[in-house]
């Protein structure tokens, strides 16, 4: 899966959940909303993009939570982005 | 039977048998000319989006990537029958045909960054809030005020967005050497200063990966996720939405 990189401490497991479902969240982000669409009747079915929202707010979620996780919290706000 | 597709690549030769797809079933390349699709024969049809698959279909294209330039498809992209493909390669040889030479040799990064946008945004209203105290005002009617106070909300908005571009524009201007394309969003969310797509000649994504890794460690107060490197999801230019229910 293409690697996703932050800021997380590698020997905790909290944050090594946190990386899988940052890559996760990274990769519905390309497959669901990007790529070759082809249109026409000879398609039966292209994904839904619907999920793509929540997953974007996941996503902020995800990263700032694995700041604080390392213990290095965003300065300031310390609340769950929007 | 319907038929998967996961991608278009620079071959008409046969994939290799380690490639797996979607529930375990076969990858292999439906040739046109000088390129192909790759598909999977579907014996029970897909249409719900599970976080599974969608891992499935990225394994293939990350696999194949390897060894040929892709072009990805959206996942959940299934045709009917293998005359149906063969009528797309047709069709759109010429898009695809560009768009592998194109992205021949590269691979897309994702880089996002989160500033603290609540603070920054309180940062401004405080300071804006500053200035109007020192202005005397008279008395005003209930209209007025209205009116005032959108334009207030209009100059704190547009002071934030300001504020963003000129962080995005340190950010993309330290990154800008490395890549051949990108595709730059702007706040996506308060919090999302920047979701970026790079475009990466093989040859220079150490250098990329380097670069971010200097950036990442410079003293501010924004953080980062970079990602890749990725099919080119956000480069292959036939990506019309429109499809035949709509």
């Amino acid at each position: 899966m293409g690697a996703v990189n932050t800021i997380q401490d590698r020997n905790s497991s909290s944050s090594f959940l946190k990386e899988n479902r940052v890559t996760l969240l990274e990769v519905l982000d390309r497959a669901l909303t990007k790529g070759i669409v082809i249109s026409g009747d000879i398609v039966i079915s292209v994904a839904d993009v619907d999920l793509i929202y929540v997953g974007l707010k996941l996503l902020v979620s995800s990263v700032e939570t694995m700041e604080r996780l390392r213990g290095a919290p965003m300065s300031g706000n310390q609340e769950e982005p929007t | 039977m319907a038929i998967y597709v996961y991608g278009i690549i620079d071959s008409n030769d046969k994939i290799g048998a380690s490639v797996t797809g979607l529930g375990g079933a076969g990858v292999y390349n439906i040739p046109y000319r000088d390129i192909g699709a790759l598909a999977s024969d579907l014996d029970t049809p897909v249409r719900d989006t599970d976080e599974k698959r969608v891992l499935e279909h990225e394994t293939v294209l990350e696999k194949v990537m390897k060894s040929f330039t892709v072009l990805p498809m959206r996942f959940l992209t299934v045709f009917n029958k293998r005359d149906a493909v063969v009528s797309v390669l047709n069709e759109h040889y010429s898009d695809f045909r560009e768009d592998l030479d194109r992205l021949h040799d590269k691979a897309e990064f994702g880089i996002k960054v989160i500033w603290p946008g609540a603070v920054i945004r309180e940062r401004i209203v405080n300071a804006y809030s500053k200035a109007q105290a020192s202005v005397p005002s008279p008395d005003d009617s209930p209209g007025k005020s209205f009116v005032k106070k959108k334009f207030e909300t209009y100059k704190i908005n547009k002071e934030f967005e300001e504020e963003a571009d000129r962080r995005i524009a340190v950010i993309d201007n330290f990154f800008n050497r490395f890549v051949c394309e990108k595709k730059l969003e702007r706040l996506k969310t308060e919090n999302m200063l920047l979701s970026a797509s790079y475009l990466v000649d093989n040859e220079k994504q150490d250098d990329f990966k380097k670069a971010f890794e200097g950036m990442r460690t410079s003293p501010d107060d924004l953080k980062y996720l970079f990602s890749g490197p990725w099919p080119p999801y956000n480069f292959v230019t036939k990506t019309k939405t429109e499809h035949k229910h709509e």
